[in-house]
């Protein structure tokens, strides 16, 4: 255990906000809460043995740790508790495969249509649930044709006229949904910023939060040093709201990592809104947004919230004149990163999204917004609607698309 | 850049940013987390003892302002926080509060004592009661917040300021609020009750321990998280009496709907939030602040600002450190503190008055933080809440009271500066 973490849990005042607040604990008894499996349990836990299993039942999505008003680390004491644990029992072949997206999408992406239609095909997703125990209704991301990095070999870059980026695209932008990589990189260089892409692997998120710490910990290695790589000191922006915490936050205070060039990184590491929001806070966000007149539910997902910076998004989607942003003020659209795509927590996450759920279908939007990638999938595949990061906005309104 | 940053989540966080969000200003709030309003009884206390029990708060402010020139009702005596509390009243509506600024009534509490206040959720007015009342209060067996004989016990046994007593019962029931759980939090009963056919199994469970003797009804403050208006007159009707919710301890229901419905009010008058970053520092210019340092995933970010409403709550909310040595300081601006108690910081008698609780910075009447002469130290600083001198809030029950009394000058100041 993290001593900086355990500390923290001195600081636990037992005022239940984080009870409160907790979306599994809402939805189903499994999950006592919190405070009881986090700051309560952590005292009886010796070398890391957990008093109960509940723990499993933490989606990790860190609203607890948000909303703490005195600083506890308990999503952080929770997930090194469920490392603890899962070691000790050992982590199945599901949880192993479904925190390698690097993996899975570098075997699918050559077989992408056949990829695709396997993961359509209903015989085939109730094989994938009796064998692997991943839900047959779970929303797995489709494969794109070409990937990012496939893309980028074919392209030649805009002069720089404002300076240099570094492009932190992640696994879902490179391999699933390339097209919130690609309008990344056309805004960014709309906006006169030189867009480095250095080769990158996976930020180790999903090996995290399933408790394979070790490997969790050589990807941040191998992705802090390539993106260092790229031009030190430079400023790092992230279209994966996820994957940009872990390098700001997660993998020092989850994983424990005291490393220089992952400080650095990290203290450099923007999410793409907040970089923008930045910008226009100082004056130098050009304006000629066209107006895109449509009403658009946004949801902010945990991961975001774990930056502290409020909601960078709705701040530029409101910019683009004749856009109206209704924020759901939900809790958690359930998914996790990939607690969602299991079947025995599938009930779960789907209970804990319903209030989002249903406040995107009574809408009947066109769109819906979302920072985070297996949020977006969680949305579309729920509710049918489609579901997009809020880049694609600022993107077309800056007349790209 | 907004034109003010408000700095703390809590009722007077969320009051200034409603008020100045209202004026017309752009408004971001900076929080930790989720402010203390949450774990509040969700009524609003102005004051309640002096140390006797006061009956018309309203009076009692006035002598308070004359007599203790350092408590925080001196700057703002009867009419403002009348004023004031009027003006927070019309945000809610007669919906979610009710009552009188000029009569405290007496509700009772977890443990049956009547605890003064003046103004209350509908759904705790019939807690107010009246002599030679049959009482019967419920208890849930499966939540262990509420024990309803040691609240009719002590009831029983009380003189009520109105004068006479009543006669109080303590009923159980069984009622099972998800399979499989047989401890249910007072905030998973309320939500569950949400639920209509929920609330019929709940009525109809306590109806069948109910008998025509009993006048009114007391049950725990579980009825519902999100449309207790419903809720509560549902119960009402089909119990065919008068119901009264009592407050629990944490996680204190109509605490949490009391700061939903103000974070509501304040997100639709524009309010920025932005959550989950403390403020450690500032940067200054002279007797200005020009921005706010978060402490952020990452790093700290600046947050410029012309104005800042400092609203971070008091000692118990982290915003006075205490040292190991004993030495009180507030971390953010050092700004002076008054009232600061010498060696020890604590009373060994527990019950006693610990000065530590006034503990805080002095205000002049805008709410600018003053000097021991009385200056003001800073230009574009107002204060609000838990974190001004001179009072023992929890002892005297006048928190909410100062809360948004000063919230509201506070924001008046900016408001009126107009630049």
């Amino acid at each position: 255990m993290n001593d900086e973490m355990r500390a923290s849990l001195d600081h636990c005042v037992k005022c239940t906000v984080c009870e409160a607040h907790c979306p599994v604990a809402a939805v189903t008894p499994l999950f006592p809460g919190p405070k009881y499996v986090g700051p309560q349990g952590e005292r009886f836990r010796e070398s890391g043995t957990s008093v109960d299993i509940s723990l499993d039942y933490c989606s990790g999505c860190g609203i607890c740790t948000h909303v703490c008003p005195q600083d506890v680390k308990i999503a952080e004491i929770n997930a090194q508790a469920r490392h603890e644990m899962k070691s000790r029992k050992g982590i199945s072949v599901r949880d192993r495969l479904i925190s390698r997206p690097m993996v899975t999408g570098r075997l699918s992406a050559p077989v992408a249509p056949i990829a695709n239609a396997v993961l359509r095909n209903g015989l085939a997703r109730r094989a994938l649930s009796a064998t692997l125990r991943i839900h047959r209704k779970a929303p797995l991301p489709a494969s794109a044709r070409m990937t990012l990095r496939r893309w980028l070999r074919g392209r030649t870059q805009a002069p720089a006229k404002r300076g240099t980026i570094v492009y932190f695209h992640g696994c879902a932008a490179n391999f699933y949904e390339v097209e919130t990589g690609r309008m990344t990189i056309e805004v960014l260089e709309h906006l006169g910023y030189r867009v480095l892409t250095p080769k990158q692997g996976c930020c180790g998120l999903p090996l995290q939060s399933n408790g394979l710490f070790d490997d969790a910990r050589q990807h941040v290695h191998s992705l802090v040093s390539a993106l260092d790589g790229a031009g030190h000191g430079l400023p790092i922006v992230a279209s994966s709201t996820s994957c940009g915490l872990m390098l700001k936050r997660e993998a020092h205070e989850i994983l424990g990592m005291e490393d220089a060039t992952l400080a650095s990184v990290g203290a450099r590491t923007f999410d793409i809104c907040e970089f923008l929001l930045d910008l226009h806070d100082h004056g130098e966000l050009p304006l000629d947004l066209a107006p895109i007149e449509m009403t658009i539910p946004y949801h902010a997902p945990c991961q975001l919230r774990g930056h502290g910076i409020g909601t960078p998004a709705v701040e530029l989607m409101k910019l683009i004149p004749g856009v109206t942003v209704v924020e759901s003020n939900a809790a958690c659209c359930g998914v996790a990163g990939t607690y969602g795509l299991k079947r025995e927590k599938y009930d779960i996450a789907m209970a804990v999204g319903a209030p989002l759920f249903n406040m995107v279908r009574d809408m009947h939007p066109p769109l819906a917004v979302c920072d985070s990638e297996t949020c977006r999938w969680q949305i579309a595949t729920a509710t049918g609607v489609e579901t997009v990061h809020p880049i694609a906005l600022i993107h077309r309104a800056y007349g790209l698309s | 850049m907004s034109d003010v940053v408000v700095v703390g989540a809590g009722l007077a966080g969320l009051t200034a940013a409603i008020r100045l969000a209202r004026a017309g200003r752009a408004v971001t709030l900076l929080s930790a987390g989720v402010g203390g309003l949450q774990l509040s009884q969700g009524t609003v206390d102005l004051l309640g003892y002096t140390p006797d029990r006061v009956h018309h708060p309203l009076d009692a402010i006035d002598r308070t302002a004359d007599a203790d020139h350092a408590h925080p009702y001196h700057h703002l005596r009867a009419d403002g926080v009348r004023h004031a509390v009027e003006w927070f009243a019309e945000v809610l509506g007669p919906g979610e509060l009710v009552g009188s600024l000029q009569t405290n009534v007496h509700l009772p509490t977890a443990v049956g004592a009547l605890r003064p206040t003046a103004l209350m959720p509908p759904s705790m007015a019939a807690g107010d009661l009246r002599d030679g009342a049959n009482v019967a209060i419920i208890g849930l067996r499966r939540l262990k917040d509420l024990y309803p004989d040691l609240i009719a016990d002590n009831l029983s046994r009380t003189d009520l300021p109105s004068g006479g007593r009543v006669n109080a019962r303590g009923v159980h029931v069984d009622f099972v609020v998800r399979d499989g759980e047989s401890d249910s939090s007072g905030l998973v009963t309320a939500r569950a009750l949400d639920d209509s056919s929920t609330l019929l199994r709940f009525a109809d469970a306590m109806a069948r321990e109910l008998t025509d003797d009993d006048h009114v009804v007391g049950v725990p403050a579980v009825l519902g998280l999100v449309d207790t208006q419903t809720v509560w007159s549902t119960l009402q009707t089909r119990l065919g009496r008068p119901v009264f919710e009592i407050p629990l301890p944490p996680p204190s229901v109509p605490g949490i709907r009391m700061n939903a419905s103000l974070t509501a009010h304040a997100k639709a008058a524009g309010v920025r939030f932005v959550m989950g970053g403390r403020v450690v520092g500032a940067t200054r210019e002279g007797t200005r602040i020009t921005g706010l340092q978060t402490d952020t995933a990452g790093r700290l970010r600046l947050t410029r600002s012309p104005w800042i409403v400092f609203a971070p709550g008091g000692f118990e909310s982290g915003a006075i450190d205490v040292d190991s040595y004993g030495a009180i300081r507030e971390p953010v601006f050092d700004l002076p503190l008054a009232h600061v108690p010498s060696d020890p910081v604590v009373s060994a008698d527990y019950w006693a008055d610990h000065p530590l609780f006034r503990t805080g910075v002095a205000v002049d009447h805008s709410m600018r933080p003053v000097d021991p002469t009385g200056a003001a130290v800073l230009d574009n600083l107002v204060v609000a809440g838990g974190l001004i001198a001179g009072a023992t809030r929890w002892r005297e029950k006048s928190g909410e009271g100062i809360a948004i009394a000063t919230a509201v000058r506070a924001a008046d100041t900016i408001i009126e500066d107009g630049s």
